[in-house]
């Protein structure tokens, strides 16, 4: 496909320089009469005859301008009109007109009339619109760099392990489970996990994090990364079409070719937009004809207005400057599912933040161990009865819990679990043994009808401090608390106050209890939270901000547990870990993980959308306007009237303008986050 | 005096010329070209035929073959709602715009090289139209989906 659009841009720039090449002679040959009369001519006789330039202009219009008249007639027989159509019967109406005088002069001098020709007119234009289709392509050529840049990263080969030896391998060749060397200063070909050695990986081509991170046994890396300092070995977990890289060109070339709402309107019009031209043509014809009787001057006003008549800048206005945002979102790390999510994005008025993995971490540790007064079981049985609870469980809190207790407990045999049950936002409980455990919030314990009293000041401490607190009840008896604190990541605050600097309502989202949520609030200066919320009504939540709210509603999660919230706001932003773009559930997924990407998103589609809007009203303003001053709309007030050259000229870079001002956006960048020192 | 400038018309040249023509003429010219807009009106923007419908084919398939030469041939599809249909392009017309086929209601582009069958499977959808257009969007089609 490539290979195939550069042939075809070679052909079309040797085509405008046989076209540019013949025209200039035409136009020579012209100037004679252009300067009125040809009476005391420096140009030998028969280089301005009329035969001459018939001569000229017959290739610029049939080889050259060859496509603009089969794509016409095609398109007729399609009973559709486009680009080609006015093309087509502009340059094909004055070029017939001209032949008709060269054939028969004496026809038109019987008349009155001059036997003039204006080949010049039909090859300037047809020139013109060829300059204009080649720079086009050119243009459009660079709206689709980005997602290209991202495959170049990839690199074409791998050295692989096989029998104990390394060779180099197409990466194609590649399977899940092979064993791949990378030394330092090499692009990691593909997806897996560290089974040897440590470096630092550049990861910006994905993510847009300038930081390299720091790559140890165990740890993932991703295809297309740059492997900065060390040498290691990882084993493959995705190649082909399963890697990040692969599903980061897939989710942005499904953007690009999906639409918003403003270009279903600009679409409708296109469709409309040439059969009306044409009708104006004919009128312009008829209304000069009754006017001033002269058929040559009504003529040249119908080519004026078909050649000036530009639906390429209304059909190019919305797709060019989508293209160029949604790579351009790419190249930092910001994936936009479709077009209608970048439309929606700068639209927003309410954000809604998770708590857990999106403003922190979400690697929650437990910074407090404290037994209960009642408590009676020592402290090794009651932390292997946690671990065995606990280690069932998949909730994030619990994760650190038994990490905690594991490593206070050595090698101790864990008891057998029977009748695990995990209440959602609540806590988890099981049997072991004779004995009734139950591990969760000190809401639920109330609940339950526990006397939680002995709890309460323990419990408002911990909070305080930003911790989550989770009790441990052995058979109705309270026995000990753990106080988990999940740290914020180190942009959270910065990217609210970008947030709220956009003038977006932000709002955190927490099953926690209401007072850790607020302290964890106010130090990223969130004002409003909604606190103690289950994770199966997140998604009734949204529902409510958007019924009771203003504008669009977005969700910001981790895409895996808010998976419905997601879903069910107006835009869905996914953090990602840097591994897994596979929550395509998201309309926005962030690579990095990195909640200053929201910020960034919104400014992007805010720009985007303005690109758009100058597009539309250029293209519209520019027909509107350009229109009437061909059909001599003009000429009765100011004397005013245009050249079919002119108009030529006029329509094949207005779609220009529109292709270079959406490449504008390739110059895009994010505000700085306040306060940010990196 | 072959050229058109603005120039050249302030400067009243002998192209803008006032010629009487006789009142036959007028009306002549007025009926042809109001009929010429009519007509023109009615062959692009008018309805014609209702579209071609796609083939019934083994396992619920439906499927067609379009053809890309200027246009999409045939340009409206008709085909059955909530069954899946496999479109087969066949790309004629070497010119650079219909190199691409969008479908922008199932977020589908299509790269469809010269000389070539290129197939798409849709899913199974609701009833409506769905457009489809050429990468610069000039081109266009319409599948029409029908209970």
């Amino acid at each position: 496909m490539q290979r195939e659009l550069a042939r075809e841009r070679t052909l079309l720039s040797r085509k405008v320089s046989v076209a540019a090449l013949l025209t200039t002679l035409v136009v020579l040959s012209s100037l004679p009469h252009m300067l009125g009369g040809g009476h005391h001519s420096f140009l030998p006789a028969w280089f301005t005859s009329p035969w001459t330039q018939l001569l000229l202009t017959t290739p610029v219009l049939f080889w050259c301008g060859r496509d603009f008249f089969s794509g016409a007639l095609s398109a007729f027989r399609q009973h559709s009109a486009d680009m080609n159509t006015l093309v087509a019967a502009g340059t094909g109406i004055a070029w017939l007109t001209s032949l008709f005088s060269t054939l028969f002069p004496q026809v038109l001098i019987a008349e009155g009339l001059p036997a003039d020709v204006y080949y010049e007119s039909a090859a300037v234009i047809l020139t013109m619109v060829l300059l204009g289709r080649l720079l086009e392509a050119r243009a459009r050529g660079h709206t689709s760099e980005a997602i290209r840049r991202l495959l170049q990263f990839q690199p074409p080969t791998a050295r692989v392990l096989r029998e104990g030896q390394p060779i180099e391998i197409p990466l194609p060749q590649v399977v899940v489970g092979d064993l791949v060397q990378v030394r330092p200063g090499e692009k990691i070909p593909t997806d897996g996990v560290v089974s040897e050695g440590s470096s630092w990986v550049e990861e910006s081509m994905l993510t847009g994090e300038p930081t390299p991170i720091a790559k140890a046994s165990g740890d993932t890396v991703i295809g297309a990364s740059m492997n900065r300092s060390g040498s290691f070995s990882f084993r493959v977990s995705r190649v082909g079409s399963d890697t990040v890289l692969a599903q980061i060109v897939a989710l942005v070339r499904q953007a690009q070719s999906s639409r918003t709402q403003v270009q279903r309107l600009a679409d409708q019009v296109v469709g409309w937009f040439v059969p009306v031209v044409i009708a104006l043509a004919i009128a312009a014809f008829v209304v000069w004809f009754l006017i001033s009787g002269n058929p040559v001057l009504a003529m040249l006003f119908l080519v004026s207005v078909l050649v000036i008549a530009c639906p390429c800048a209304l059909g190019l206005a919305t797709p060019t400057s989508i293209m160029v945002a949604s790579g351009k979102g790419a190249e930092t790390g910001l994936i936009f599912r479709s077009a209608e999510a970048l439309e929606t994005a700068g639209k927003l008025r309410t954000i809604v933040l998770d708590k857990t993995g999106t403003l922190t971490c979400g690697q929650p540790e437990v910074t407090d161990f404290e037994r209960l007064p009642g408590g009676v079981l020592p402290a090794d049985t009651l932390l292997a009865l946690t671990v065995a609870l606990e280690s069932r469980s998949e909730h994030p809190l619990a994760e650190a819990i038994t990490t905690y207790a594991r490593s206070q407990l050595k090698d101790r045999e864990l008891p057998m679990v029977n009748g695990f049950e995990s209440v959602a936002g609540r806590g988890v409980q099981a049997a072991i043994g004779s004995q009734q455990v139950r591990v969760g919030t000190p809401r639920w314990f109330e609940e339950l009808g526990i006397n939680t009293a002995t709890l309460t000041p323990l419990v408002e401490r911990l909070e305080l401090a930003a911790r989550s607190v989770a009790v441990v009840v052995v058979d109705g008896r309270l026995e000990a608390c753990f106080g988990v604190a999940d740290p914020l990541k180190p942009t959270s605050a910065a990217a609210v106050a970008a947030l709220r600097r956009l003038g977006l309502q932000v709002v955190m989202l927490s099953g926690d209890a209401r007072r850790t949520a607020e302290v964890v609030a106010a130090q990223v200066g969130i004002e409003r939270v909604i606190a103690e919320v289950r994770p199966a009504d997140k998604a009734s939540v949204l529902k409510q901000l958007q019924e009771q709210g203003v504008g669009p509603v977005a969700m910001v999660g981790d895409g895996i547990n808010d998976a419905p919230a997601l879903a069910q706001a107006d835009v869905g932003i996914a953090m990602g870990t840097g591994t897994d773009v596979a929550i395509a559930a998201s309309d926005i997924t962030l690579i990095s993980g990195n909640l200053a990407g929201v910020p960034a998103a919104i400014e992007l589609s805010r720009a985007a959308m303005a690109n758009i809007r100058q597009n539309l009203v250029f293209a519209f303003a520019y027909n509107v306007a350009g229109i009437p001053i061909a059909a001599g709309l003009l000429f009765p007030l100011t004397g005013w009237l245009l050249s079919p050259m002119i108009a030529g000229a006029a329509m094949a870079f207005s779609s220009v303008s529109v292709v270079s001002n959406a490449l504008r956006l390739r110059r895009f960048q994010p505000a700085p986050l306040p306060g940010a020192a990196s | 005096m072959t050229d058109l400038l603005a120039t050249d018309l302030i400067s009243a040249a002998p192209l803008w010329r006032s010629i009487e023509q006789p009142l036959a003429l007028k009306a002549l010219v007025t009926t042809i070209g109001v009929a010429l807009i009519a007509w023109e009106l009615w062959w692009f923007l008018g309805r014609h035929g209702g579209g071609v419908a796609a083939r019934e084919s083994a396992a619920g398939w439906q499927e067609i073959t379009i053809t890309v030469d200027g246009g999409y041939a045939p340009t409206r599809i008709q085909m059955k709602a909530g069954r899946p249909l496999r479109l087969s392009f066949h790309r004629i017309d070497p010119s650079g715009c219909v190199a691409q086929v969008i479908f922008p209601d199932f977020h589908k582009t299509l790269d469809l090289p010269l000389h070539a069958i290129t197939s798409l499977e849709l899913p199974p959808t609701e009833a409506g139209v769905y457009p489809f257009h050429c990468g610069m969007n000039m081109v266009r089609g319409v599948l029409e989906v029908v209970d």
